[in-house]
């Protein structure tokens, strides 16, 4: 249970060509959402492995909203492998006990002004009853994926010599 | 590639030896922030922030007082970094970047944060959480600048060579301003002829000019330069590359043989000239394709410069009594009332020229015609271009009929026995009366559709508009430029134009290409993946992730003597994405200006405490 007066942290990975400026609609349009909600501009965010998310949780942030362009996207393939991506992510953290309501991805387009209200409020809302996060197993977690692509990567060296060899 | 710009770059990647100076400027940008946010007690914390050696607040930071504070700055507090809280960076990034490049600092030192949409505008009723989150955003963007490496844009050789796809009189007309400058310019042509729709005879508005003399102008204008290329009956099959470096494949008769064959070519920019296509009614659309008596405007043009002089005007032999016309057909079109196209889109927007269109062919039926009565079904008259009121004045006068009826209750269109037609409309210049009439000819006003080019618009990835025609970056400011740097947009294949508007838009075309093309290189922004050699192992999962065709490849490099496989990016061709970022284990790739390890100092900048709570 969240303790009283427990406020969470949002950071909102928004794209520089969709999400982003539908950020700055919002409050061009002076609608109001929680001030614990910040958000960073990412070309796409398909430029993030799995680990930066749950080193994300280590270090304090209670909840993420990957706010991208959806088939607006302005890069080949990306959305897909993001979307990919962000399921493989949820799969481990439901595996490793961190609760999935704690990411959300969505396409939020430059005038989505409602849509960029409804998901921070439903985050904030989800994030206000799963209380703080538990920033020690998100650790344990980040350490295992750097691990096991630290291992695929020994993998493929292994490989790679064995084919020059 | 320029190799020796990439190891410059590479070179200035290293972290300076000392600690970063940073100078965080806060504005209060008139009160639109300061009236929420403390922008006082923002600039005091900040001072505490690790690498911040000087924060400061002012009135309106984009002000000439406001970036020489910078400036000077810069120089005075040896500042090394420099971050400027404002308003979206939509707006000021570039002004600010410009602001620290003057203070001969390099200008991707510089961080942005946004504290009016994202802050202060959004977060009113809260002010102690505005400024708090204020802090935490600047402190984020102080993490990331104190990582930032100094970048510099990316120069390649230019291709000065111009590609202009259609040969209608865009087309023409820019190849003829492009090579009147002096430059060297292919045209394309789809079709067996030059001069697309403007080929077939009309009289033209405002002028009267016949369309033949206006053509054989533009062709004499564009051949005498000696410096156009033209290819008739060819089509471009495949494009890809970007700005100074186009590289295209041409399907057409090359070569002494004249037969059908493929070849690559590169350009610097691209002009596209693709036009438009005439809307085609659906099958039964106001009788279309059903009655004999029911055609285009675009068929009328060609019956009318086909027709004997006469008393009455003459059809395919048969005596035109009397003639409507029903203007927006496939334009205007109206959800609910009217059948979507095979692409399942209406066509909403005005096509603009169809009305002058239909007032000059009623004009000259009537000037021909005299025993030839005409009748005009209308929902406005968008008589718009400087001497076309006049036509509509002169109709009148000329005795055409005018019915005004509304876009959802267009007019009623049936067969007679005698092969004349019944119209029955609902008529707004008589108060809403039902009224009918009956026509020997009934001509639809048809509004323009996008021509073809959908081989490049996909490859370029090219955006179009709600109306599906190729959208230009700014209706106003930026009008005949399009998202893709070096391709530009002449005529119709943007909107609806008449000639006049559509050899502004060419000769406007033909600068901007101008302004690309003669430069010896070209500058892209530097944002793009760049591989560290000491920690990259040339594992290649990076390359199998690119969705680019030649910005990732593995090479072979020699290190301490031994030879090794490494990730090379080609600048020219990576756009940035990060795809690769992400997959790779020793995260030996990076976007430039967005690292991975910068996106983590960012995290751990906004989750810092800065103020015990």
């Amino acid at each position: 249970m969240a303790p009283e007066g427990f406020t969470p942290k949002i950071l909102v990975l928004a794209t520089e060509a969709c999400a982003y400026p539908g950020a700055d609609a919002v409050g061009k349009a002076h609608l109001e959402y929680g001030a614990n909600v910040y958000v960073f501009r990412v070309p796409s965010p398909v430029l993030f492995p799995e680990d930066f998310y749950l080193r994300a949780y280590a270090h304090g942030v209670d909840g993420i909203l990957i706010a991208a362009c959806g088939s607006d996207c302005p890069y080949r393939g990306a959305y897909d492998r993001l979307a990919a991506r962000i399921d493989r992510l949820t799969g481990r953290m439901k595996a490793g006990g961190l609760e999935i309501g704690r990411i959300r991805l969505t396409a939020i387009c430059t005038v989505c002004i409602a849509a960029y209200l409804k998901e921070v409020r439903q985050l904030d809302e989800a994030l206000r009853k799963l209380g703080p996060v538990n920033r020690q197993l998100a650790a344990e977690l980040q350490q295992r994926v750097r691990q096991e692509m630290r291992d695929t990567a020994a993998q493929q060296r292994g490989l790679l010599v064995g084919m020059t060899a | 590639m320029d190799r020796m710009n990439q190891s410059e770059t590479e070179r200035c990647g290293n972290q300076p030896a000392s600690e970063p100076r940073v100078g965080v400027y806060i504005c209060r940008c008139g009160g639109n922030i300061s009236d929420v946010v403390d922008t006082d007690h923002v600039a005091e914390v900040c001072k505490l922030i690790p690498g911040v050696t000087t924060a400061k607040v002012h009135t309106f930071m984009c002000s000439d007082p406001g970036q020489q504070t910078i400036i000077d700055d810069i120089r005075q507090e040896k500042l090394d970094r420099v971050v400027v809280a404002s308003c979206s960076p939509f707006l000021h990034e570039l002004t600010f970047r410009g602001a620290v490049m003057r203070g001969k600092l390099n200008a991707y030192l510089y961080e942005h944060v946004n504290i009016r949409e994202q802050c202060s505008w959004a977060h009113k009723h809260d002010p102690r959480g505005a400024t708090a989150k204020a802090i935490a955003l600047i402190s984020a963007a102080v993490g990331k600048v104190r990582h930032s490496r100094p970048l510099e844009k990316i120069r390649l050789a230019n291709n000065q060579r111009a590609l202009i796809v259609g040969g209608g009189p865009a087309g023409m007309k820019a190849a003829a301003d492009l090579a009147a400058c002096g430059l060297s310019v292919l045209l394309v042509e789809r079709s067996n002829r030059l001069g697309g729709k403007l080929a077939s005879p009309q009289r033209m508005f405002p002028t009267g000019a016949a369309s033949g003399e206006i053509l054989s102008k533009l062709e004499s204008d564009m051949r005498s330069t000696g410096r156009v290329e033209v290819l008739l009956s060819s089509e471009i099959t495949r494009v890809g590359g970007f700005v100074g470096n186009f590289d295209v494949t041409i399907h057409g008769p090359l070569g002494p043989s004249g037969s059908m064959t493929d070849t690559n070519v590169s350009f610097g920019a691209i002009i596209m000239a693709t036009g438009f296509q005439p809307y085609v009614p659906h099958d039964g659309e106001f009788l279309f394709g059903r009655h004999p008596a029911v055609m285009t405007t675009v068929a009328l043009q060609e019956a009318l410069a086909a027709a004997p002089e006469g008393k009455m005007l003459k059809v395919n032999g048969h005596e035109i009594r009397r003639v409507a016309f029903i203007h927006c057909v496939g334009s205007r079109q109206v959800e609910g009332v009217h059948q979507p196209g095979t692409d399942g889109r209406l066509n909403k927007h005005c096509s603009r020229v169809c009305c002058t269109t239909v007032l000059n062919q009623a004009l000259q039926i009537r000037s021909r015609f005299a025993d030839t009565r005409v009748y005009d079904l209308y929902q406005d008259i968008r008589a718009y271009g400087r001497g076309h009121e006049q036509y509509y004045t002169d109709a009148s006068r000329a005795g055409v009929v005018f019915f005004r009826y509304h876009g959802d209750e267009p007019p009623a269109v049936t067969a007679e026995k005698d092969a004349s037609l019944h119209i029955r409309v609902k008529d707004y210049l008589s108060w809403g009366e039902t009224l009918e009439i009956e026509v020997d000819l009934l001509v639809l006003a048809v509004g323009m559709t996008p021509g073809p080019c959908e081989q490049i618009v996909d490859q370029l990835k090219l955006p179009r508009g709600e109306d599906g025609f190729l959208q230009e970056i700014h209706p106003k400011l930026r009008p005949v430029e399009i998202s893709v740097n070096g391709v530009l947009l002449a005529g119709t294949a943007q909107a609806p134009m008449n000639l006049q508007e559509t050899l502004a838009a060419a000769g406007a075309a033909a600068v901007k290409a101008r302004s690309m093309l003669v430069k010896q290189h070209v500058e892209l922004n530097p944002y793009v993946a760049q591989v560290d050699a000491n920690l990259c192992e040339g594992l290649g999962q990076c390359v199998a992730e690119c969705q680019y065709d030649g910005a990732l490849k593995l090479i072979e490099t020699s290190r301490n003597g031994r030879t090794v496989k490494m990730a090379e990016v080609n600048p020219g061709l990576c756009v940035g994405c990060g795809a690769c970022v992400a997959v790779c284990p020793n995260r030996a790739i990076n976007v430039n200006g967005w690292r991975l390890d910068q996106y983590d100092e960012m995290v751990d900048g906004l989750v810092r405490e800065l103020v015990p709570a």
